[in-house]
């Protein structure tokens, strides 16, 4: 079986956009009330960060009296470029906030994909923390306020080692993003099926089993033939009508009416 | 080839018994489709909530390319709890087509266990446990699905983006 076609394209130009803008707006936790984030994106090997803000801190929010949202209103905004969709770019965020004794323990970290349709999306992010492996380690963590934390936050936004890991889910962050797509229809790819009425014009790759590549039109088979080549035809025989008997038979006598030439029966009696 | 990008999530499990779980998936397609790059299979990370569903938000990247419509990629679900004793047991398999639009789409995959004889259920009740499906092939093929006796168990969550690529080329709506 031939290894299947390589997807991103070998045009080094066919680069599509993708702009985001959005806020971070409101964390609703379970135990904590006063809080930070970071965001920071990540993304596959095809992308580039293009121009915004690759990482970011937001204010310090505490939760309302009358409602249970602490509001974090941070704004985002970035301008990716790729080759292939692969490996989306992600959001994660980490937040941050004081404990019972003043020190700066981690209160979630979280991840969620930008949005791959175009328009305004609203998404609600989980955000956990790393579990204590024994209990002894939760309560020196409580005193101390020496939690477990991740080494390297990116970790959440990827999907190896996360079986091995426990983590208890501390509450939900709302974001909202708004995304502007360019080009992505140009390369072949569509987001949405309302784009899918219309054809694109990119050039597929080869097919492992055929000889051509496939074009959008395909050029006129070899064997008609072309203007330059001149078709004989026979001329038609002249139109000859089929020759019959010119004369009716001479030996049949005129029809006699009045019966006189009747051969007697009784003639050679 | 047309190829199909599927990017998403694992999202959150809702409605078990328990909210202390973690989910095995898997991705069964057809023979015409292949993984370009992405996991075919792999394990979210185990969520001890305090909210009341458990949330994973395991991403999911995978580039399929195909050379047909037929046998389109599903998702098999395998959803594990661990109880307070630190044991495992499984409380729900589910299967879900990954969506065929363009486009971004929220996904419920409903899971049900496997049921036995009332021995078995108060047994499992009081001591855990309870049964297993052998292998993943009851819930690949129609055939052995039919044979199963289920308890219906809760609901997991996925929320999947599609990217379609040259598909317009093919005459194919979707």
């Amino acid at each position: 079986m031939p290894p299947p076609m390589p997807s991103s394209s070998a045009d080094p130009k066919s680069k599509f956009l993708v702009l985001v803008t959005g806020e971070i707006a409101y964390a609703e936790m379970t135990s904590t009330s006063t809080m930070y984030c970071k965001y920071f994106f990540n993304y596959g090997p095809d992308w580039r960060f293009l121009s915004g803000i690759e990482e970011g801190i937001s204010l310090t929010a505490t939760r309302a009296r009358h409602h249970n949202r602490i509001v974090l209103n941070t704004q985002i905004e970035a301008t990716f470029q790729s080759t292939n969709p692969f490996r989306w770019p992600q959001l994660v965020v980490a937040c941050y906030g004081p404990d019972a004794f003043g020190n700066d323990v981690i209160r979630g970290y979280g991840s969620t994909h930008l949005p791959t349709v175009p328009g305004k999306t609203e998404r609600k992010i989980p955000v956990f923390t790393p579990v204590a492996s024994t209990v002894m380690h939760k309560l020196i963590g409580f005193f101390t306020g020496r939690r477990a934390e991740y080494v390297d936050p990116r970790i959440v936004a990827t999907s190896e080692g996360r079986e091995v890991t426990r983590v208890q889910t501390e509450g939900l962050i709302t974001a909202n993003f708004n995304v502007i797509i360019k080009d992505l229809k140009k390369y072949g790819y569509d987001c949405v099926p309302q784009s899918m009425s219309q054809a694109s014009e990119a050039t597929m790759p080869l097919f492992p089993d055929e000889d051509k590549p496939a074009q959008k039109y395909s050029p006129p088979p070899q064997d008609m033939p072309t203007s330059s080549v001149q078709v004989h035809y026979e001329e038609p025989e002249e139109y000859r009508p089929i020759t019959t008997e010119s004369d009716p038979p001479s030996n049949v006598e005129p029809y006699d009416s009045d019966q006189q030439n009747v051969h007697p029966l009784d003639e050679n009696d | 080839m047309a190829e199909v990008h599927v990017i998403g999530e694992i999202y959150s499990a809702h409605d078990f018994p328990d909210n202390q779980l973690c989910c095995r998936w898997q991705l069964q397609t057809g023979g015409g489709w292949r993984v370009i790059s992405g996991d075919r299979e792999g394990q979210t990370q185990t969520d001890l909530p305090t909210t009341e569903a458990a949330y994973f938000a395991h991403p999911l990247n995978i580039h399929l390319s195909t050379r047909t419509i037929q046998g389109w990629p599903r998702i098999n679900i395998e959803v594990w709890h661990h109880d307070q004793y630190g044991r495992q047991e499984v409380y729900g398999y589910g299967t879900a087509f990954i969506p065929s639009s363009p486009g971004e789409h929220m996904i419920d995959c409903q899971c049900w266990r496997p049921k036995g004889t009332t021995r078995d259920e108060i047994m499992q009740f009081f001591v855990g446990g309870g049964l297993q499906l052998r292998s993943i092939s009851a819930l690949e093929s129609p055939a052995e699905r039919v044979k199963l006796q289920t308890v219906a168990m809760g609901v997991v969550k996925l929320r999947i983006s599609v990217i379609t690529r040259y598909f317009d080329r093919f005459g194919i709506c979707c």
